[in-house]
């Protein structure tokens, strides 16, 4: 579904992506992750082509990324959800008209079918009440949640989640690990997750990469990070810090 | 954490990179590298001129967010505009006044060249500086914290085209609102300048309101200078807002480029507009 | 009664915040002149602060002025032509540029120029805590930032106008040349004929006083951003729009009382 293959992209003459390969089958979630500034939030804007990479290809469901016309890559984008690190949520837009922006671009439904699909979405997670209010109003985990609605709102069959639980206390963090695996089981959407709480992805992801200085350092199955022997990925699963990071 | 580093770092640089090269080189870099660097802007920037046009034409018409930024342009500057534009008609009026007191005593045609010269250059070309620095950099910061938020990623991939989605609009709405604001400004100005006259040098309103000098030239001038500028300060704010790079920094600096380069294309254009009336007016 | 009400409010808020702008900068003007006498400035700062605002702001002065002293050819060239006295063309440029559009073009661009980008500057360092570690460290912000920031730009604005006053007669000489056939020689004449030394001084007077107020101005809303990267820009445009008031009105008293 997702493939990424041989990506390199360079920084001010520094790389920050090299080779990176790895391969996502439909239905199922990566969890990708790795110390900060690894590139993986370059990654995922790479593989739905808001960023350029110097050498290597993405495709998404056979179709190559790079090179796509504008239209072309419009459509395709249709069927691709992000859902960023910040949020990005437009704040001169109120949470309803943001979560309601990817419906009205795509100009396939009605008002009336928009607001009810918008407040369906707002109820879903557990935020009814809020359609009001603007983004400045909210608190991170609100707003974590209307970007997750305004990213999964198209029904699109691939989501790729940027750090989902950043800051946000247990409780919340839970809550979104939830919607997450709902979107997985129920819709069977395919996902790419970076995330840092190893404990909730664990279960929600079927496979990892590990991303170190712009490197795939270990990628393989749930069984395979378990167990494996590397001291990089051990450290990350396990937490431990015996050794220096990378 | 890298954002406070970055804060910190470019004096250092500039100041290293000049000692570390040869003289000779560091000469040619310095010629070098400010021709290398207008000459990609104004690349770029006519690229981004040519897609808004595109969209202009075949892109989706948005009449509401079009309204909603001549408010915006119009709200922000009128005042500011009104000031400025007020004090320079006071202060053009006070010097060729009292230069025309010191040579001829003859103040009868003040009104009636300050009007002409108010027409054919301070009135477009002082508010669009204005409206350069008022709007533009405003322009650009908004875009420009759009993009480090990650909003204008946000909006390509609900398939909205952040060109037509935010550069078009404030086009369209700058093309309308400089014309309009010049039209505002040159009454101002004028006006301040006629009370002016009659408190320093007693020049009565009839003599001042003399409108035998202004031509349609003068008009079709103001007017097309007033166009280019309309349509030129926005695209260098767009361009400076959605290239920004690297956090608060980054917008920082993306609005002090926009005030700098929009000014400097509103006197760019003045020129090449002065001298093209200039040889059609000597032509025919 | 409503509508009456909110346009009262809204005067008042605007009234209110004005003046608590203008305040700050009589604060800050008092700040300044306690630190003149004995002087109180960081050496290797200043001079690092003459170089950068000199060097950042020359090429960007010295095109605005030549096309400047091109245009005033230019607008005066219509009426010489009608008239044709052409010996007057040296004169009509030399006075508007010298006297008026030239301190007046090239403040503003170096107000976009120095002053904005010192505000972004100031203003970044203020909302990181840089300004505050400073203090931490028992160095005076007034004197390591703004004192050495207010000294360049008051030199370096006066040496602008200068050259560019220089550089306008030029591009208007060779204006006149190419464009209106006005012998260069001509133009010189008219100019040393013509034009007094006071018409000079009364721009350079102008410079100074706009130097100070760019200053001031940039510095001002700079040392009091607040508010993040969104902060940094509100006070960009903040200082840019006050440094151009401030540059008409200083011009219209300065002119009013020169005069």
């Amino acid at each position: 579904m997702i493939e990424v293959r041989d990506l390199t992209k360079y920084h001010f003459g520094r790389p920050v992506l090299e080779n990176v390969s790895f391969r996502v089958k439909e239905g199922t979630n990566l969890g990708l992750i790795g110390p900060g500034g690894a590139g993986k939030t370059l990654l995922l804007k790479i593989i739905c082509g808001l960023v350029e990479p110097d050498s290597g290809n993405t495709f998404i469901k056979g179709q190559k990324v790079q090179g796509l016309a504008l239209q072309e890559l419009t459509q395709l984008r249709f069927d691709i959800g992000l859902l960023f690190q910040n949020y990005a949520l437009f704040d001169y837009l109120n949470v309803t008209e943001n979560i309601a922006f990817p419906l009205r671009q795509a100009g396939k439904h009605t008002n009336k079918e928009i607001l009810k699909m918008v407040q369906e979405s707002l109820n879903s997670v557990d935020l009814p009440h809020i359609g009001h209010q603007y983004p400045n109003e909210l608190s991170g985990g609100m707003k974590k949640r209307v970007g997750f609605a305004r990213a999964v709102i198209p029904k699109p069959p691939i989501v790729l989640y940027d750090d989902p639980t950043a800051g946000l206390d247990p409780v919340t963090s839970s809550k979104i690990f939830l919607f997450l695996k709902a979107m997985k089981e129920e819709r069977g959407v395919t996902s790419i997750t970076i995330s840092h709480d190893i404990e909730g992805i664990r279960d929600i992801c079927d496979s990892f990469v590990l991303l170190n200085k712009g490197k795939v350092v270990f990628y393989g199955s749930r069984d395979e990070i378990e167990n494996t022997q590397l001291s990089l990925a051990r450290q990350f699963w396990h937490g431990f810090s015996d050794d220096e990071l990378g | 954490m890298s954002n406070q580093k970055q804060a910190a770092d470019p004096r250092m640089q500039e100041e290293n990179d000049q000692s570390s090269a040869g003289l000779v080189s560091a000469f040619f870099a310095a010629i070098g590298e400010p021709i290398v660097y207008v000459t990609r802007t104004v690349k770029e920037l006519s690229a981004l001129f040519l897609v808004t046009i595109k969209y202009v034409i075949a892109g989706k018409r948005r009449p509401d967010e079009v309204v909603a930024q001549m408010f915006e342009i119009g709200n922000r500057s009128v005042v500011f505009i009104a000031v400025t534009l007020g004090f320079l008609g006071m202060i053009l009026i006070y010097q060729a006044g009292f230069q025309a007191m010191k040579i001829t005593g003859d103040l009868t045609l003040l009104g009636a060249l300050f009007l002409q010269l108010l027409m054919r250059e301070f009135g477009p070309t002082i508010t669009a500086l204005m409206i350069a620095t008022r709007v533009g950099t405003g322009m650009a910061a908004e875009l420009g914290s759009m993009v480090v938020t990650d909003q204008v990623d946000a909006m390509k991939m609900c398939a909205a085209e952040p060109i037509e989605y935010l550069v078009v609009p404030r086009f369209i709405a700058s093309t309308i609102m400089v014309i309009v604001l010049t039209i505002v400004a040159v009454l101002i100005s004028y006006l301040a300048g006629a009370l002016t006259a009659y408190t320093a040098f007693d020049v009565n309103f009839r003599t001042y309101f003399d409108l035998g000098f202004v031509s349609y030239f003068d008009i079709i001038i103001g007017l097309t200078k007033a166009l280019a500028y309309g349509m030129t300060i926005p695209i260098i704010a767009c361009h400076a807002g959605l290239n920004v790079f690297g956090g608060s920094e980054g917008v920082g600096r993306a609005t002090t480029q926009s005030v700098v380069n929009a000014s400097l294309a509103v006197v760019v254009i003045d020129f090449i507009i002065s001298g093209l009336g200039y040889v059609v007016l000597a032509l025919f | 009664m409503k509508l009456i009400s909110a346009i009262l409010s809204l005067v008042g808020t605007k009234f209110l915040s004005w003046s608590n702008e203008v305040g700050g900068m009589i604060l800050l003007s008092w700040d300044i002149l306690r630190n003149c006498v004995p002087p109180k400035l960081d050496g290797p700062e200043t001079w690092r602060n003459l170089y950068r605002v000199g060097v950042k702001s020359f090429p960007i002065v010295v095109v605005t002025a030549m096309l400047t002293g091109a245009i005033m050819v230019i607008q005066s060239g219509m009426y010489i032509k009608e008239y044709g006295a052409y010996g007057l063309l040296g004169w009509g440029a030399g006075y508007s540029v010298l006297r008026e559009v030239g301190p007046i073009m090239i403040g503003l661009m170096f107000s976009g120029r120095v002053g904005a980008n010192n505000t972004a500057e100031l203003g970044t360092m203020r909302v990181t805590d840089q300004v505050d570690a400073l203090r931490a460290l028992a160095i005076d912000p007034i004197a390591y930032l703004v004192m050495p920031r207010v000294l360049a730009m008051v030199v370096m604005l006066f040496l602008l106008v200068v050259i560019g006053d220089l550089t306008a007669l030029i591009g208007g000489a060779y204006t006149g040349q190419v464009l209106l056939g006005v012998d260069a020689k001509l133009f010189a004449w008219s100019i040393v004929n013509y034009i007094l030394l006071e018409d000079f001084t009364h721009g350079l007077i102008k410079a100074v006083a706009f130097g100070f107020a760019i200053a001031l101005i940039s510095c001002h809303f700079g040392m009091r951003t607040t508010g993040g990267a969104v902060g940094v820009g509100r006070a960009v445009n903040a200082s840019v729009v006050a440094s151009a008031i401030a540059i008409f009105v200083l011009d219209y008293f300065i002119t009013y009382m020169d005069a």
